[in-house]
């Protein structure tokens, strides 16, 4: 009986390690699993090699990048400041998803990684062949950059010591 | 080196699967966003796109048959003859004899119409003969165009795989570029042919309606419409079957013989008014139709048109010139970013 169940009913854990990522980017929040399969068929991996740029500042930015397995860190080469260190799970660059402007920080491997490239172009076709597909993620990622800008105004509004 | 012919039939085979790809791919997208299944939406717009080619090939051969049978019995009856000399008299009378005196003899031209006319039948002929051929290239045609439009989106994916990571952004952003290009221009092209097409079918309608005895007048207006996709050339082109009905249907009549263009100017056999009809759409083409539903096309100097053209015609020849444009559209978008990334080759 257990065995018919869990063959049958139970809902079976996501074999395919892409769609485990993308299911935990906020950008790919609330999506059925077959919106996430239609999105991880517009995916692209890459894989980089250690102390490799993920993409340099100043760079034609064409959009996201989630991290599948390795470690990248986000730094200003002029300033030597490091922004960040991500690590599996974690994604970046997806205002690039939205704007033309070019990366105002580089990224680079700091272990071996396996990246999904989610672009803008991608988007562009998702919302053309599904365009109510295309809208829940736009939604998503106008909810993930609201989120960003009132923590920025929280932290502005913060008195300074 | 017997394997190079074998080979660019292939590759012709693939460019025009590519071309039919390109000019499906919107609407096969936009149905597959109410059907929820590409496959589907490419078996619709498929088999909606043969059935179509499919009666309008049949319509044409059958009527084209008749017109040729007709046109024979024309021929054959002994007047034809008798109508043939009396032109080329009438034709010697109306001319100074300077100039008369170079036309030849009347049996001379009837000899050479003849001939002219057995040689149109037996190349007809011979293109029938290769049909079989033909049918099997359409066939091979037919089957990479559904796998391609099934499968473009993976297929560009899978083609992404071999850029490299510096190149990726950038070359994502070419592929994108080269595709709204293309599309832009196919899109253009098609509504600027569909515009001759309708506005020669009108033009010859009215010509009708003033005696011109022009008949296939549909025919005439598509093959009008599909000559247009050549730049510059193909107008031209898009004249000559309606002034061939014309003589073809006209022959031996004494009207359309001295028919003359607002009463004044002689247009024997209404040809003059063919081609000041075919000016006069061209000109509503060029200056409403074309910068209202092309808008800015692959944005090419007139003179690289024109280079291209050339280029194109002599390498491949009039299939050479139908490409020329959206190839050079390509190679600008192309050296466009290749001359973006040189220059910012320190940024990737």
């Amino acid at each position: 009986m257990k065995a018919i169940y869990t063959n049958y009913f139970k809902k079976k854990d996501n074999i395919d390690p892409v769609l485990k990522a993308l299911e935990n980017v906020p950008i790919f929040e609330h999506l059925t699993e077959k919106e996430l399969s239609e999105i991880a068929r517009l995916t692209h991996e890459r894989t980089y090699k250690k102390d490799e740029h993920v993409f340099k500042k100043q760079a034609p930015a064409e959009g996201m990048y989630v991290i599948l397995d390795g470690g990248v860190e986000i730094f200003d080469p002029d300033s030597e400041t490091i922004f960040a260190t991500l690590k599996s799970g974690d994604f970046f660059g997806e205002l690039a998803l939205l704007d033309e402007e070019p990366r105002s920080a580089a990224a680079i491997a700091t272990l071996p990684a396996r990246l999904i490239g989610f672009f803008r172009t991608d988007l562009l076709t998702l919302i053309k062949r599904s365009p109510e597909l295309g809208n829940k993620v736009l939604l998503n990622l106008s909810r993930v950059l609201g989120e960003r800008l009132r923590k920025t105004n929280q932290e502005l509004a913060r008195p300074t010591q | 080196m017997e394997i190079l012919p074998f080979l660019s039939s292939i590759i012709g085979m693939l460019v025009f699967s590519f071309l039919f790809t390109t000019i499906f791919l919107q609407a096969v997208d936009s149905i597959e966003r109410f059907t929820r299944s590409r496959a589907l939406g490419v078996f619709l717009i498929i088999s909606f796109t043969i059935m179509v080619g499919v009666t309008f090939m049949g319509s044409f051969i059958s009527n084209l048959g008749s017109q040729i049978k007709l046109f024979t019995q024309k021929i054959q009856r002994d007047d034809f003859t008798t109508s043939i000399e009396n032109l080329s008299i009438s034709i010697k009378n109306s001319l100074p004899d300077s100039v008369a005196n170079m036309i030849p003899e009347s049996e001379k031209i009837i000899l050479l119409a003849k001939n002219s006319l057995v040689g149109i039948f037996q190349s007809v002929l011979s293109l029938l003969g290769s049909a079989g051929s033909l049918f099997f290239i359409s066939f091979m045609v037919l089957i990479f165009t559904i796998i391609l439009l099934i499968e473009y989106h993976d297929f560009k994916r899978s083609l992404v795989k071999f850029v490299p990571n510096k190149y990726l952004e950038v070359g994502l952003r070419m592929i994108y570029n080269i595709e709204l290009q293309i599309s832009k221009y196919l899109r253009g092209q098609i509504l600027a042919a569909s515009s001759v097409a309708i506005l020669s079918i009108i033009g010859l309608f009215i010509l009708n309606q003033l005696g011109a005895n022009i008949t296939l007048i549909v025919f005439i207006g598509i093959i009008a419409g599909l000559a247009n996709l050549i730049p510059m050339v193909g107008p031209f082109i898009g004249m000559i079957p309606a002034i061939l009905i014309a003589l073809m249907n006209n022959v031996g009549s004494e009207v359309a013989f001295n028919h003359q263009v607002f009463g004044t100017i002689p247009s024997p056999f209404y040809i003059l008014d063919i081609i000041i009809m075919f000016i006069v759409v061209q000109q509503i083409d060029n200056n409403f139709i074309t910068p209202l539903v092309v808008g800015e096309s692959v944005g090419l100097h007139p003179m690289a048109v024109m280079l291209v053209l050339l280029i194109g015609g002599t390498l491949i020849g009039p299939l050479g010139m139908l490409f020329a444009i959206p190839v050079a559209g390509v190679l600008k978008v192309v050296i466009t970013e290749v001359v973006f990334i040189t220059k910012n080759s320190h940024l990737l």
